[in-house]
């Protein structure tokens, strides 16, 4: 069974990911973060090398400016604004949440190995399992994290696996519904971003496990 | 190109007019004019699709329309008008608490307004799946911005939840629609279709279980943005939060949107060969859903969360009907709910406002402070829970009446347990509210005027019960 360049890449960025549930540290989810989309941009140029079409050579570019480049700086800005360094964590410690991603990462590829490999091409087995993988990473990430931004780099996360699984399991979406879904993440980021600020105004923190005045009685 | 121009042009004045130096004062009366002038205008554009039982008004590649999607189309621009008049009331009345001092909030207010009542109408507006997701998650984004209108910690609270539970639970219908193509890619289209139309053709040359997987992530994904239970905990939190205009347009126009996109995949699945998946799954999740949401509203000690709950039981009722696979029907109860709901979140913050708190134990005796508040208020309620001589009565007999195997029969059962609780819930809440002496003195003085849009509503509501109207219009005797 051969390996292609394109999935060196996406298990890559799902090992990255997994990385980043094993370190409290912000900057660091960050860069890990940014390298993780790296690779998926990596990933988008080769497979398209691969197709030999230049269209999706465009989205890699995209991803790799704003995904793995605007974004993080952005949130590097607003770490140093908010004056906060490290998540708190919840639950679970990083080390032994980054073994849980470890093993989700070994069972996405028993989850999608049924999964139909995608018309006209080999196998699509580590694509889709890349991105599953990535999905459950951010959900974990989600669980584990206490502080409001580090939900954001969860959904950030998720958000790559499911790019991902387009990208291995399609034979390439309309550029329109590609370009509208870029816009909707770029944008919903931005609006929690400046939440964060607000809830740092009101609350004096942003530890979401404090966020319990709303309830059932 | 020319009918984007047409469904954009008003909404965009609105929100340079609100962003321009324009007084308030003068907003409330402009907008609302702009938002009834857009609602003609989408009446003259899909007046072919209203028209026609079986044809598709198609206006570019990845936009059509039919006639339950303009019907649904209208609803929400209906609703939004009626929401956004009644607003102009709403905030005046804020003004006179001593409340809303700030002129810029509300100018946002209607600028969110004007943007998330458009992203409502693309989704019934689109064929193409993928821009139906984009068009669900820009209303997630544009209504946050109405959530947080009050900006103290509770609404702040109430915006975080409601943004990252529903983007990640929208994030799953992705998932479900990237699967969705990825099925017609095995022989069914060449190169792969997201168009719903093109889909529903094909539906048996789809790959089964990349469908299958596909339709039970969008259930999931959609379902969160519907309030499905166990996925509405943000639901009750945003409509009791937001200020009572846009919990109307949340429960009104905003859940409609989601169960329709749930409609649409369902309508695939169901053409298919698997359509054992499409019949029973929202059916269960329908009647459960119904009967959780009942249970929640025995104990409730705000008064928009009692209604929050009852809209999620409402959009139980709408899944189970559109697991009936009757779309008609789901266009019905919709049409009962909105109109109800509505006018219910419209006089809950007028009582709000006079009474001075959202807790149920303190608001008595509305009667008294003003009867013509309570009566519409209670034929409002009356008309939300089923009874008889309202639309919902008859839509939800219809819905009852439609199950046709043994797992539907039991899901009925348990949906009619739900609705007979949530009947005694709603009417037990309500009389307190009705009756009693007033707790609290009146700051707002009641007037007339902020009935009037709530009176209209039940009178649509009675008139389609009635009438029936809807279902003949619809053509389901």
């Amino acid at each position: 069974m051969t390996i292609t360049a394109t999935e060196i890449c996406v298990l890559t960025a799902a090992l990255l990911a997994c990385l980043m549930v094993g370190s409290l540290h912000l900057r660091v989810n960050l860069w890990l973060y940014s390298l993780s989309t790296l690779c998926i941009a990596a990933a988008t140029a080769t497979s398209a090398l691969e197709h030999s079409e230049m269209g999706p050579i465009f989205i890699a570019i995209l991803i790799a400016l704003l995904k793995s480049v605007a974004i993080p700086k952005f949130f590097s800005w607003a770490i140093d604004k908010l004056h906060v360094q490290r998540d708190l964590g919840a639950m679970v410690t990083p080390p032994l949440a980054m073994h849980a991603a470890i093993l989700l990462f070994a069972l996405s590829f028993i989850l999608t190995k049924e999964i139909p490999s995608p018309a006209g091409s080999v196998n699509g087995w580590f694509g889709a399992a890349g991105g599953i993988s990535l999905v459950f990473t951010g959900l974990l990430l989600m669980l584990t994290r206490r502080l409001a931004i580090s939900q954001i780099f969860g959904f950030l996360v998720i958000e790559n696996g499911i790019y991902i699984f387009a990208l291995t399991q399609t034979n390439g979406m309309p550029l329109i519904v590609e370009m509208g879904v870029l816009l909707d993440v770029l944008v919903g980021v931005m609006v929690s971003g400046l939440l964060l600020f607000k809830i740092q105004k009101s609350f004096e923190h942003i530890d979401v496990a404090q966020l319990t005045q709303l309830k059932e009685y | 190109m020319n009918f984007l121009v047409a469904l954009t042009a008003i909404p965009l004045t609105s929100v340079v007019l609100s962003l321009t130096k324009l007084k308030v004062e003068q907003l409330r009366v402009v907008i609302p004019m702009l938002t009834w002038l857009q609602l003609v205008i989408l009446t003259f554009l899909s007046w072919p699709a209203l028209l026609s039982n079986t044809s598709v008004l198609t206006f570019s590649v990845d936009f059509s329309i039919d006639k339950i999607g303009a019907c649904f189309l209208l609803l929400t621009n209906f609703i939004a008008a009626s929401s956004i008049t009644h607003s102009a009331w709403f905030f005046a009345n804020e003004k006179l608490l001593g409340r809303g001092e700030e002129p810029q909030h509300e100018k946002l207010f209607y600028v969110a307004c004007a943007l998330f009542v458009t992203a409502m109408s693309f989704v019934f507006l689109t064929d193409n799946l993928g821009l139906l997701w984009v068009s669900i998650e820009a209303t997630t984004l544009f209504s946050a911005a109405l959530v947080y209108f009050s900006r103290d910690k509770h609404s702040l609270e109430a915006t975080w939840k409601y943004l990252i539970v529903c983007s990640v639970g929208i994030a799953f219908a992705l998932l479900g629609i990237i699967l969705i193509f990825a099925s017609s890619q095995h022989g069914a289209i060449p190169g792969g279709s997201m168009s719903i139309r093109l889909l529903v053709e094909h539906a048996k040359e789809l790959q089964p279980k990349l469908l299958q997987l596909g339709y039970i992530f969008c259930l999931l994904g959609f379902g969160t943005k519907a309030g499905v239970f166990p996925l509405h905990t943000w639901l009750p939190d945003a409509h009791s939060e937001a200020p009572a205009p846009a919990s109307a347009l949340l429960s009104g126009a905003l859940l409609n949107c989601a169960l329709f996109a749930i409609c649409q995949v369902t309508a695939i699945l169901k053409v298919s060969e698997h359509a054992l998946l499409a019949t029973s799954l929202p059916v269960i999740w329908g009647a459960l859903t119904a009967l959780a949401a009942s249970f929640f509203l025995i104990h409730q000690f705000g008064i928009k969360r009692l209604w929050a709950y009852s809209s999620v039981e409402n959009v139980g009722i709408m899944l189970f009907a559109i697991g009936l696979g009757s779309a008609p029907l789901f266009f019905f109860q919709a049409l009962n709910h909105s109109l109800a709901k509505v006018a219910l979140f419209l006089l809950s913050g007028n009582i709000i406002q006079s009474a001075g708190t959202k807790d149920l134990s303190h608001i008595r005796g509305i009667l008294q402070v003003s009867p013509s508040w309570g009566i519409t208020f209670a034929a409002a309620a009356a008309a939300v829970t089923g009874m008889p001589p309202f639309g919902g009565f008859v839509a939800e007999w219809m819905i009852l009446s439609q199950c046709e195997n043994l797992t539907q029969g039991i899901a009925a059962g348990v949906l009619l347990f739900a609705l007979a609780l949530s009947f005694i819930a709603v009417s037990l809440h309500v009389g307190r509210i009705l009756w009693g002496k007033p707790k609290h003195q009146t700051v707002v003085h009641p007037t007339f005027a902020s009935t009037i849009i709530p009176l209209l509503l039940c009178i649509f509501s009675l008139l389609a019960g009635i009438t029936c109207l809807p279902m003949f219009f619809l053509n389901q005797p």
